[in-house]
């Protein structure tokens, strides 16, 4: 259990930001933490599941993947995108 | 005794120069304090600045000016311009004169170490006029923001800004440090007087002054139009410093640090001159668009005086080109959304007129940032002024420290951030070109932390909004930031929505 400091690009949003997670969180729970500074921010919530993955990469991460797990580094930055579920 | 006239003499003295026979050229002009590249003394000889002065010119010219914007000033001050001003417009003097003031002191050393370190002597001679130019600035672009200190906190940070952690702070004297303080006499010359000053001041200096006599603000349209009749002057010490370079066999080397200023000096203005022409003027006082204004003063104007020197175009030009449209509305969604952190009330500038003009201006806007600024409308008015300010800190660019942007909206989303890792750092930039000027010296920029690499860093205690408040330098709710017109705008918003219901 560590504090882990990752960039959140949310889909639409107009800014990259800081949110920490811990490592030992899911993927999931990484996504929901992003959501909470963009989502009914500055975007509206969308349909479908909220994937993450590596910025500018295609594949995202397993949802029940922990940061720890991922092989992402502090402060990297990801990208939060709404996929169907 | 008569007095002969300067042009009997000028020649004379403006080039005054001398063969150092006590120590050698080098000891004189240590390179880490010149630039010169290995060009030696005489070569130098025959720098020829454009604008040339004598000192009693200097001073009976100076004394004239300064008479004037003090007279208007003190003309005017019974008309209460501040008091009567749309508070955008207010915003705007705040917002300039904190990020100008001590950076215009800052530029008094940059002017003298090339006083000092210019092999150049035409170079060193107009460069101490430079200095009393720019003590000029710093002087009196504190004392006229000096008398609202009494009624508005906020104005303190004309003095204030440089002092501070605060971000735009730290955006601000990074690349003042990069381009002045931190740089060698040629350094400066290129990219100071050059790169900085023919490009990009006109930009704030006289296209805001169009604004603000159109504002009815004539203190300030006369003040900065006065300021810039110098820096015409003293600007001009760039170009005859790069025809030499570029006689000499240095034009790859002259043209790298041209290419670093003017893309740092862009990044700057996007954030500050972007606002406060798009946004914080009020629109019926708008006469340009800040991309027309770009356009006339950097693609008409600069751009030509690049290609007559002999240089080229930056090779990120059509980047530049393209960003017109784009960096400046991420960069005041992303000050006005963060507005607690800064020392001036942004004005949002998006009522549905508002927002027209932005359409016409900048076709697409709507779809892209006006879909952010739509959440941001509702949550205001359904009475969520919580979910308008923020909770977290945005990813600040490595190098130009400000907030990394990219196009918003549901169609048209884009984002692009560019990392380096150095040393298990990592390092991330808003674009190629900033990781670019990072990439040609690292070892110049890789010690400097960002605020984000602050706060994770524990420099911010506590690791909380008002931790971060204060770690900037904010001193109470009379300093913060606010919405310039503490959302009177909304009532057009309403209005506008029960024309279309």
């Amino acid at each position: 259990m560590a504090l882990f400091p990752l960039h959140s690009n949310f889909q639409a949003d107009f800014v990259v930001q800081l949110v920490p997670v811990d490592s030992e969180d899911t993927m999931d729970w990484v996504a929901e933490q992003c959501a909470k500074h963009s989502v009914n921010r500055r975007v509206r919530k969308q349909s479908g599941v909220m994937r993450v993955r590596r910025h500018r990469t295609e594949e995202f991460f397993p949802r029940d993947m922990t940061v720890a797990e991922s092989g992402l580094k502090p402060t990297e930055v990801i990208d939060i995108v709404y996929q169907e579920s | 005794m008569a007095i002969h006239n300067s042009d009997k003499w000028y020649d004379l003295t403006r080039a005054t120069n001398w063969t150092p026979s006590y120590v050698s050229e080098e000891e004189l002009f240590p390179d880490e304090m010149c630039g010169s590249m290995g060009i030696p003394m005489e070569n130098w000889e025959v720098y020829d600045e454009p604008y040339k002065t004598t000192f009693p010119e200097y001073v009976k010219v100076q004394r004239e000016k300064d008479a004037g914007a003090y007279s208007v000033k003190a003309a005017l001050e019974r008309a209460k311009i501040i008091d009567k001003s749309d508070p955008g417009w207010v915003t705007i003097l705040k917002q300039h004169y904190g990020a100008i003031a001590l950076g215009e002191y800052a530029a008094v050393t940059g002017e003298a170490r090339m006083s000092r370190f210019s092999k150049a002597p035409g170079n060193r001679n107009m460069a101490m006029f430079g200095m009393l130019d720019e003590t000029r600035h710093g002087q009196i672009q504190l004392y006229f923001p000096h008398e609202y200190c009494k009624t508005d906190r906020q104005f303190d940070w004309a003095w204030k800004a440089y002092h501070q952690n605060d971000w735009a702070s730290l955006a601000a004297k990074h690349f003042f440090d990069d381009i002045i303080t931190g740089r060698d006499a040629i350094g400066v010359a290129i990219m100071l007087t050059f790169g900085f000053e023919t490009g990009f001041t006109n930009m704030q200096f006289l296209g805001l002054a169009a604004d603000a006599a159109d504002a009815g603000d004539y203190t300030f349209a006369n003040l900065i139009s006065s300021i810039q009749t110098d820096e015409s002057r003293h600007a001009q010490q760039g170009g005859p410093a790069l025809e030499i370079l570029i006689a000499n066999g240095k034009k790859e080397e002259a043209q790298k640090k041209v290419d670093m200023a003017v893309w740092r000096a862009w990044r700057l203005f996007a954030v500050l001159t972007g606002p406060a022409m798009d946004y914080y003027t009020p629109l019926e006082h708008r006469s340009s668009s800040f991309k027309e204004f770009m356009h006339e003063w950097i693609v008409g104007q600069f751009e030509r005086s690049l290609i007559d020197l002999g240089l080229d175009k930056p090779w990120y030009w059509d980047t530049f080109m393209e960003e017109l449209d784009s960096t400046h509305h991420g960069y005041h969604l992303g000050v006005w959304y963060w507005r607690p952190t800064i020392w001036w009330n942004p004005a949002a500038g998006v009522t549905p007129e508002e927002r027209s003009w932005l359409e016409e201006k900048y076709p697409g806007w709507n779809s892209r940032w006006g879909q952010c600024w739509d959440v941001i409308t509702e949550n205001l008015l359904a009475d969520k002024e919580e979910l308008t300010l923020p909770e977290t800190l945005p990813l600040v660019c490595n190098m130009n420290q400000l907030p990394i942007c990219g196009i918003p909206g549901e169609e048209h989303w884009d984002m692009k951030v560019y990392t380096v890792e150095k040393d298990g750092r990592l390092y991330h930039f808003s674009n190629e070109v900033d990781k670019w000027v990072f990439e040609q010296d690292p070892q110049r920029y890789e010690q400097h932390m960002s605020i984000v690499d602050r706060f994770l860093n524990g420099d911010v205690q506590p690791m909380t909004l008002q931790g971060a408040l204060e770690y900037m330098g904010m001193e109470g709710v009379a300093e913060i930031g606010k919405d310039a017109h503490a959302y009177a705008w909304l009532e057009k918003v309403k209005t506008s929505m029960k024309k279309a219901s």
